[in-house]
Formats: C-alpha cells, structure tokens, sequence
C-alpha cells in the first residue's frame, strides 16, 4: 500500500489490548476467575456445564455410571453422533440442512458388503463405499447450489430416493458385513491341577485387523471421532475452508460480491457431510457384524445427529457453529441414554425420560448461556 | 406532447480522453421486464474521480457491478486501459485491478474485522494452508489507521459495530487493495458527518496521490462538488450529462432532477408509465 500524505494516524496506546476494563482491573492475577470466564465465553460453554451437571448427577445416583466399563458401554451412544455431527456442521453454518444423512448412514455399508463380495480388496471397497457417499453430497450440493432447491427439500428427496435405493438393491434383506466376521478357534488348552494334568478345550475370538480399525475395536469408533472432530475443527477454525463457509452461512450476497465463490463452498460442504455419514455407516455395519436396511432406524440417527450440532450450539439459521460442540453435544445425548438405563428406567419410559431430560437440560442451557453474557456486557 | 418547459432528454455518446484507464460503451442490461440500463457511456480517466449520479433505480449500482465482474451486461464492450475488458468474476476484475465497495457493504457479520477486511485475499502459513490471523490482524490495523478510522478492536465481529464504523471497515478493504481502479457505491451513506468527511479527506488524498482512478455514487450534491473532478449523471437507463464539476453546479444538477420528475410527472398525466 502506497503511503498516504496525510500519514498514518497512530492509535492512541496498545489498541488491540485496551478492550475491557475488567480485564485490566485484574490483570496482575491471572486468576481461575478468568479461566472460567474464559471457558464461558465459548459458544460451547454453556453445554459443556450443562453435560457434567448430567454426568454428575449420574454419578451421585447410580454406582455404575462412573466405572470404566460404562465408558466402554457409553461409547456407541455417542462416537456415531459426534462424527456424523461434525460433519453436518459444516452444512449448518451454511444456514442449510442435510435430511439425507441418516440414507447415506444406511447406504454406505450395503454398497461396502457388495463391492467387497465381489471381490475387491476391504479397505478399497470402504474408500469407493466413501466416495459414493462422497458423490451423494456433490449431488445435494448441486440441486441446493446450482439448481436453487431449498436443501430441506432437496434432501429430503435425497433421503427417499437413497433409502429407497438401498431396499432395491438388498431385497430389504439383513447383510453379513464383510471383514467382521467373529472367528472362533478352539484348542487344547492342559491345565495342571493338584499335579494332575487336565486338558480342556477352550474357545478364542478372532476378529480382523481391517474390523478392529473400522469400528469393532472398542475404542475404534471413539477414535476416529476424535480425530475427525480435531481435523474438522481445525478445518472450521483455522483455513480458508471454514472461513468461507462462515462467511457465506452469515451473508452469501455479501461473500459473493467479497469474490467468495458461494456454490463452491456449499457443494463441497454437502460433500464432506455426506462422507462423514457414510463413515459412521460402515463403521457401524462393522461393529455390529451385520446391518439392516432400516429407513426407519436411519432417520432416528438423523435427528439425534443433528440434534447433537443443534444442541453442541450450531445455529440452524447458520453463520455460526463448532465441531467440538457437536461432540459435545452427542455426548450429552449418550450420557442421557446410558445413564437412564443404568437408573433402571422401565424400557417403556426411556423414550419419554429422554424427552424431557433434554427439554430440561436445553432451558437450564439458555440460563447457562443468559448468564454468561451477562458477564460479558456488564 | 411535448412540453415547452422539459428539456429534451440527451444521450451522451461515446466519449473518450487519451489517459482513460477505463471505457464502458454501450452498456445495456435488463433484468426479467425491467431495463436498468439502456445505452450507457461512460470513460475514467487516470488519476481520476468519476461522480456518478442519478435517480433511486436509475442503474447506478448495476452499472457498478457489471464492471466489478459480479454482473455480466446483456451487451455493450468494456475497455480496460485500451484492452478489451470482460471480467469473468469479482476474483477476475480484482486480479486486473478494480475493487469495490458495495452499496450494502459486503461485509460478514460473523466474522472479525480482521478477517473482513482480508477475505478473499488472507494470508496463510506455509506448507500447512493455516490462516496467518497474526499477520492479518497487523495488516489490518495498518490498514486502519491509515484510513484514520479509529476501531478499538479488530477482533470483534463486525456485527457488534456501528454503521459507520462497519462502512469504514468496506471503504478500508478496498483502499487497501492493490487496486488501481476504485468503485465506492454509496461510501457515505451509512456515516455521520466526522466519519463521512474522513473517507471524503482520504477519496482527496488518494486523488493528490495520482495512483487510483475512482468512480464514486454520491447523493449529495455538494460532497460531488467537493469530491469528484467530473460527474456522469444516469437517467432513464443511459447518460443524460457527462461534465467536470468545475463546469456545473448544485443548481444545475439539482434542476435536471427536478425536470426528470417534471418528465415523470407528464407522462403519469397522459396515462402511460414513463419510459422504462
């Protein structure tokens, strides 16, 4: 830039710093006040209390919640979500949805078992399964983007058609995941007992290397949700990816004439959310050794991934939203689940329990938050 | 039938100077039914600051946004420092040097003034593609105080400030640029007297610099006056005047308006919409 002639004005004092008075007045202790506060001013803040008010209140009111083979149990409740939560994100901050998430949960391991039974190697059938699931997403980001059909529309549609596809092609048959198959081994194992030697046969579970990492392995699936939620967070955070998507969730006219190119970035968000779904799919099929062509159960999975963005602190008008909230959020759905079952709750009431628990928890939520704001313009 | 007392409506043609950086000729653009732009001519000079005006509707900001490269015209030619212009993109048009800032600002509210005011042309780490928000927050204060706007925080999303503040913070992201053309469509309109007259002081300095050619709407005839060395003024789709300021006045411009709703007025009389 060319300098001016009239010269730079010179801000008056260290500007960027002079913010809030409040923070100079305790300035000379950086105090655990401030963490918290710090902690609070997060957009996932508020969750983040309101999931250990959860937590802790299961572990006042059970024995088991707090032991480290409930974790293990806790686990599928919410690693799914949390992954394909992260994944809808990114079309969120958008301002748009993706109905068809749960379809392409349910199409992604049908499309696996027969590539791989049809001889293709494991892994590369589970990338071609993903880049099918990849294609779907372009194709949503088409009719949204290009065409100019409203996503919830355009998905929905999506939604019937994937669903629909995976009936026709399975003859609404259950499949044997391929890889997952549990092998049993049985040998002689002696034991010696009182000098006495005694041979027993004892039965061994094998299962594969390929389905250890794909989702049967215990913490598979937390891994790979933690991973992606970094991944993903960074990507939201920290590139040029996530500031466009922010940009054009919050003002599209405004990004499109600032040179952002607009279909561009919905396109390849639909992408990367249909993918993120078709994992969580596959990984499931495998944790499970076989998988069902439920729409029905699909659709459940659809919702309570969006509702982990939605509660994590995503706003469905878009313009705003985290990963990590996400993760959050399908936490505090997989405490909720998990710890109702641990407090005994009759089958028939769960459903009815996890309503209400989540009504509750989301007003104690906008408190948290309602609060945390106040720290902040007072 | 024509009446005595209403000027003729005149087309300003083609017209060109030898040190023009820029010449739109014969641009037209419909949108559906609505003709924005008729036949429009207009040229810049290097150096220098192009008032256009006209009426709410008259095409102003259509005109500006074909030549930014966020609009294509239906048909006409553009002229880029002698070469055939067509942008393919507001990316393509500001890769050959003109920027702009839009009549409604462009600006993510959702976003910090640091970003906004590098979005589309961040800085990022290598080899990981990283925003490099360190650099871009010292850029942008750079870029700030030169201005001379004073905003206490650049990390703060603009939604949390004023109008003008967020107008300075537009009329800031294209200064900055490497720009050599300029469009600022309606830099004022947001901004209080103190503000306004700090973007009309630095349109002035940029002009003592001789570097940018700029192309400014104004609503006020006297910050033209004060501001523009030649004004180009739209009606009813095409050029209607096309003279230096020095040459014109409040009065002057003040009664061609007052003669297009004269014309308007006549023709809501005789039964028939004006012409488009």
């Amino acid at each position: 830039m060319a300098s001016a002639t009239g010269g730079p004005i010179s801000p008056e004092g260290p500007a960027p710093a002079a913010g809030r008075p409040a923070d100079s007045r305790r300035a000379s202790i950086p105090s655990r006040h401030d963490l918290l506060e710090r902690a609070l001013a997060l957009r996932e803040g508020s969750i983040i209390v309101v999931t250990l008010l959860v937590a802790i209140y299961f572990s006042v009111n059970t024995s088991s919640f707090l032991t480290s083979s409930n974790f293990k149990t806790l686990l599928p409740y919410f690693a799914p979500f949390a992954i394909m939560g992260a994944g809808v994100v990114f079309v969120m901050i958008l301002g748009e949805i993706d109905l068809s998430i749960g379809a392409t949960y349910l199409f992604a391991p049908f499309l696996f078992s027969k590539l791989a039974t049809a001889g293709i190697p494991l892994v590369v059938s589970v990338i071609i399964a993903l880049m099918a699931c990849t294609l779907v997403g372009l194709v949503n980001g088409f009719f949204v983007a290009i065409v100019g059909i409203s996503s919830f529309v355009a998905t929905l549609g999506m939604l019937f058609g994937l669903e629909g596809l995976t009936l026709i092609i399975t003859h609404g048959e259950p499949v044997a995941t391929p890889g997952a198959e549990v092998t049993t081994t049985t040998h002689n194992v002696v034991h010696v007992v009182n000098g006495v030697h005694i041979v027993l046969r004892e039965t061994e579970l094998h299962i594969s290397t390929f389905a250890k990492v794909f989702g049967a392995g215990t913490y598979s699936e937390l891994i790979w949700a933690l991973a992606i939620v970094i991944v993903l967070q960074l990507l939201l955070t920290f590139t040029r990816w996530g500031l466009y998507t922010v940009a054009v969730g919050s003002n599209k006219l405004g990004a499109a004439e600032a040179g952002v190119w607009v279909r561009l970035v919905m396109i390849r968000n639909f992408m990367l959310c249909a993918t993120t779904a078709g994992l969580v799919g596959i990984l499931e099929a495998v944790r499970a050794t076989s998988v069902q062509p439920d729409p029905g159960g699909a659709n459940e999975i659809l919702f309570e991934a969006i509702a982990a963005a939605v509660i994590g602190g995503t706003v469905m008008t878009g313009g705003s939203g985290t990963v990590v909230g996400a993760l959050i959020g399908a936490l505090f759905l997989g405490i909720l689940h998990d710890g109702l079952v641990l407090q005994g709750v009759n089958a028939d009431y769960q459903l009815f329990y996890l309503g209400l628990a989540i009504i509750l928890a989301m007003t104690v939520n906008v408190y948290v938050q309602r609060a945390r704001r106040g720290t902040h313009s007072g | 039938m024509a009446d005595p007392t209403v000027p003729p409506e005149t087309i300003v043609g083609p017209t060109s100077a030898p040190d023009d950086v820029l010449r739109v000729e014969h641009i037209a653009k419909r949108f559906g039914p609505v003709t924005a732009l008729r036949d429009v001519n207009v040229h810049l000079r290097k150096g220098e600051v192009l008032g256009l005006l006209g009426d709410n509707g008259a095409g102003k900001s259509t005109l500006i946004k074909i030549i930014c490269g966020f609009q294509k015209q239906d048909s006409g030619e553009m002229f880029l420092h002698g070469r055939p212009y067509a942008p393919k993109s507001v990316d393509d048009a500001r890769s050959q040097g003109i920027d702009t800032v839009y009549q409604d600002l462009a600006l993510i509210d959702e976003l910090s003034v640091y970003h906004n005011l590098a979005l589309r042309r961040e800085k990022v780490h290598r080899p990981i593609p990283f925003l490099a928000n360190g650099q871009m927050k010292q850029d942008a204060r750079a870029a700030l105080d030169e201005i001379g706007i004073n905003i206490p925080r650049i990390d703060v999303a603009v939604a949390r400030l004023s109008g003008g503040q967020r107008q300075a913070i537009a009329v800031a992201r294209t200064v900055n640029s490497k720009a050599d053309i300029l469009l600022l469509d309606e830099p004022l309109a947001a901004m209080g007297a103190k503000e306004g007259s700090m973007i009309l002081d630095l349109v002035a300095r940029l002009k003592q610099e001789g570097r940018v050619s700029i192309i400014m709407i104004l609503h006020n005839y006297v910050h033209v006056l004060e501001a523009c060395d030649r004004v180009s003024m739209i009606q009813d789709g095409v050029i209607a005047l096309d003279k230096p300021t020095a040459e014109t006045s409040v009065e002057e411009l003040t009664e061609i308006v007052v003669n297009e709703y004269r014309r308007a007025r006549l023709a809501a009389h005789e039964g028939q919409a004006p012409a488009a």
